[in-house]
């Protein structure tokens, strides 16, 4: 009998870390939340799994503000994952108007919509602020034929089956559009031509070295292990500035290669749809603060991430730009009508 | 080889620090209760300790989250040999015959084998890990989208062919099985399938579900009558968790051979434990002098599968490390938290950080001792299920299903897709159609279908490119080999028996 209390304490126990960080205080905003905002603990949410791209985001921003003592409350944070984000947008419509959950996002939060896997958009979220960005780099392997950006660009401008292009997101996702943006950019015409084959799991990354695709579409972040390393080479990526230090500084951008285009892989923080407004202001302006401390500045080294700040109507304007670039690829490639 | 050896002499030397020492066992005990858990896997171990990793170094941190993961793989078979549920994919083969041994009374012997095979194979894949790392993930790089549909199509053969004398239900169960897998969004067209508007529905069915439905619900649903009339007798008494000399005898070639095979598989990014457990049974079956005994509780049969997916733990990891990619969705979990604590994982690692790649490393062979030395007394402990009456113990089962679930995804719509498939394995084993050909089928449908359509895109619609390597040849082959095997074996069988009638 002792040893089954054991096992179911110790099954207790186990339940009990499960649910640590999952719980959620309800949300009670009246006229006196205002003064004493935040008050309580906030909910911060994740869109994706945990170890990915939006995950790193969302700790990382919890801890800085924790850190350097800008928020005191407690900042659980929960994954909600699925639809490639999808799933969390469904949730912000279910607690509209409420002021303690904040979740990140980036640009799968317009392609979601604009590719038809969502009936919600950007629009029914609330921007707080922008807070960092990545950009799509081309890689190939060592000892491709191709030389630079512009090689790939002329042979696909020739035939668009030449070249096959790998990624880790599905058709019509990032990997996907960044590259065809800049494609559009270069002047090749048939954009609903050219092969994009979709990997998952991080898969393409292997794929590109064991020679199976032609060029990589990737984040400039998740391959610099291996640009270090020498076996891979990335010919372009899609700032408008050079990014990073070492072996990332030495990589040009798209337009110094005279091909005028840019793609920001932007990350964001965002709120759930009718935010008041002591909320809105209170997150774009401590996000504000935080971006501008040294323990910010080290996770962005530390990440390879540049900083792009904007605050909560800048990014919203921000967001509207890019969503008509987005939707206009889309179009060309005919994935919508 | 002397410089291996010396570096990880070095890594012994930090990871024998207390402190390393007790994140090792941490790990490995906190695995070994994930895995144990239906739903509960490595990778739901690993992330849960995220946040507790950033308050560690990356040594630390490394050491306890790879732990937790070779850990849930010694514990998945629990469950599976006791109850009949797998505690993740790569415990599924552990039912095949774990669960029959339980029920002949030999439930501490199967519990043992699981162990010991566990840590021999975990043992042997460190090893093969130290001396063939960087080979190795170069062999792994020439699996292009045409080889592994080829693999996959190998894997899927032998399961369904398993099914002997009643291969037309194997297949049935099989094609049910890619049905499922095609439930989502499809990555090479962005195209929504068969999702009626459930959004949860869009990344498709998560294979845990299929197995926790299929197995726990099932099992549970099956039992409901002996419940009631309580014909299902609980075990009283216990014997000593050990097994024979015999038992040792028929274990110990299956056990070493499963190793290599499933370190290998495990190499792969993208194949994983599950696969790597379900050929080496296969193996095992087509090798076996008394493949009859297959699925009645013959110990091969689960010491076999149970060292093959801790060695396919080991070499998950081998990816990750050398090229940083990640092999699983463990490592995938494993490599964000590394991230977040400022290391690359890359072909840099072991010249960058030796002082976190080889005390790793060596916290493998400690952490296999450490499992090997928990899991049998904890053994001793655990087989007391079976002393359970059905009627506490079901609803136990049931209520862990459900959490296990939801600790996946955090979703209400798998609640219902739960019991779907709970009432679908219920009805399966009414009818008899064997249900492991269709969990493989969902576990590796989508890749394959994906992995055909990437080859033809590459090869401009060409199915030359599914012979167009020696390795996919090769993998052809085994193929062919692993249907036709059988069949030859068994003509071979009956001429010997018509040739020597009096023998039998």
């Amino acid at each position: 009998m002792k040893k089954k209390l054991m096992l179911m304490l110790a099954f207790v126990l186990l339940a009990g870390m499960m649910f640590t960080g999952c719980g959620k205080e309800e949300a009670g905003s009246s006229a006196s939340a205002e003064a004493a905002y935040p008050s309580g603990n906030l909910d911060f949410i994740v869109p994706g799994g945990a170890g990915g791209g939006w995950d790193l985001t969302m700790r990382t921003t919890a801890k800085v503000l924790a850190d350097t003592g800008l928020v005191e409350n407690a900042m659980p944070i929960t994954n909600k994952s699925g639809a490639g984000g999808g799933v969390a947008l469904s949730y912000l419509q279910t607690i509209n108007g409420d002021d303690k959950t904040v979740v990140v996002y980036s640009p799968p939060l317009l392609l979601i919509n604009l590719n038809g896997s969502t009936e919600f958009s950007y629009k029914d979220t609330t921007p707080l602020a922008r807070l960092i960005a990545d950009y799509g780099a081309f890689v190939v392997t060592q000892d491709s034929e191709y030389k630079s950006i512009n090689d790939v660009m002329e042979a696909l401008k020739a035939d668009p089956k030449s070249v096959k292009i790998g990624g880790n997101s599905s058709a019509g996702s990032m990997d996907h559009i960044q590259f065809l943006m800049m494609a559009k950019a270069a002047g090749v015409a048939n954009l609903d031509k050219i092969d994009y084959i979709s990997f998952q799991d991080g898969g393409a990354t292997a794929q590109i070295l064991g020679g199976h695709v032609d060029l990589l579409s990737t984040g400039l972040g998740d391959v610099e292990a291996l640009v270090a390393s020498g076996d891979l080479r990335v010919l372009a990526h899609t700032a408008d500035h050079r990014v990073g230090e070492g072996v990332l500084a030495e990589i040009p951008t798209c337009i110094e290669e005279g091909i005028n285009g840019t793609f920001v892989n932007w990350r964001g923080i965002f709120g759930p749809p009718g935010m008041p407004e002591y909320a809105v202001k209170y997150w774009s302006e401590t996000l504000g603060k935080m971006v501008e401390t040294p323990e910010w500045d080290e996770a962005c080294t530390k990440n390879g991430w540049d900083k792009l700040y904007l605050n909560s109507d800048d990014f919203a304007s921000f967001l509207d730009e890019v969503n008509g670039e987005y939707e206009g690829v889309l179009k060309d490639i005919g994935m919508i009508d | 080889m002397i410089e291996i050896l010396q570096n990880l002499m070095g890594g012994f030397v930090i990871a024998l620090q207390p402190y390393h020492l007790l994140l090792v066992a941490f790990g490995g005990i906190l695995g070994t209760i994930v895995g144990m858990l239906p739903g509960l896997g490595p990778a739901t171990g690993v992330a849960v300790l995220i946040p507790i990793t950033f308050t560690m170094g990356p040594t630390a941190a490394m050491i306890t989250m790879t732990g937790i993961y070779y850990g849930a793989m010694f514990g998945g078979s629990r469950s599976s040999i006791l109850i009949n549920t797998p505690g993740d994919g790569a415990a599924l083969a552990a039912t095949f015959d774990g669960y029959p041994m339980a029920m002949k009374g030999k439930a501490e012997a199967a519990l043992a084998i699981s162990a010991i095979a566990s840590f021999i194979g975990g043992t042997i894949a460190a090893v093969l890990l130290v001396l063939l790392a960087t080979p190795v993930s170069r062999f792994a790089l020439k699996f292009g989208p045409a080889e592994y549909f080829l693999l996959m199509v190998a894997a899927l053969s032998m399961t369904a062919s398993m099914s002997k004398g009643n291969q037309l239900k194997g297949f049935i169960s099989l094609i049910i099985g890619l049905m499922i897998a095609t439930i989502g969004i499809d990555a090479q067209s962005g195209i929504k399938r068969f999702t009626f508007g459930v959004l949860e529905l869009q990344t498709g069915i998560d294979f845990l579900i299929v197995i926790i439905g299929i197995y726990a619900l099932g099992e549970v649903f099956k039992s409901y009558s002996s419940i009631a009339d309580g014909t299902k007798k609980a075990q009283k008494e216990f014997g000593k968790i050990w097994i024979s000399k015999e038992d040792w005898k028929r274990s110990k070639w299956p056990i070493l051979r499963s190793a290599p095979l499933g370190f290998i598989i495990g190499a792969l990014p993208g194949a994983g434990g599950t696969m790597a457990s379900l050929m080496s049974y296969n193996n095992e079956k087509q090798l076996s002098k008394h493949p009859e005994e297959f699925g009645e509780g013959a110990i091969e049969g689960l010491a076999a599968p149970e060292s093959a997916n801790n060695a396919a733990s080991v070499g998950a990891l081998i990816p990750m490390l050398t090229l940083g990619i990640p092999g699983s969705g463990t490592t995938a979990v494993m490599m964000g938290a590394l991230l977040m604590l400022g290391i690359q994982p890359g072909p840099l690692l072991f010249t960058q950080h030796p002082d976190i790649a080889w005390p790793l490393i060596a916290s493998m062979f400690i952490g296999n001792i450490i499992l090997a030395i928990v899991n049998i007394p904890l053994a001793g402990l655990l087989v007391r299920v079976l002393a359970i009456p059905a009627k506490v113990l079901y609803p136990i089962v049931l209520g862990l299903s459900f959490v296990g679930v939801y600790a996946i995804a955090g979703s209400i719509v798998d609640f219902y897709l739960l019991v779907i498939f709970g009432l679908a394995g219920f009805l399966m084993k009414k009818v008899n159609v064997p249900t492991a050909p269709m969990i493989l089928a969902v576990i590796v449908g989508n890749t394959m279908e994906q992995s055909f359509r990437q080859a033809i895109r590459i090869s401009d619609g060409d199915l030359g490119i599914f012979a167009g390597s020696t390795l996919a040849l090769s993998l052809i082959a085994i193929t062919v080999i692993s249907i036709l095997f059988p069949i030859v074996k068994d003509k071979m069988m009956e001429k010997k028996a018509e040739n020597a009638p009096e023998t039998v």
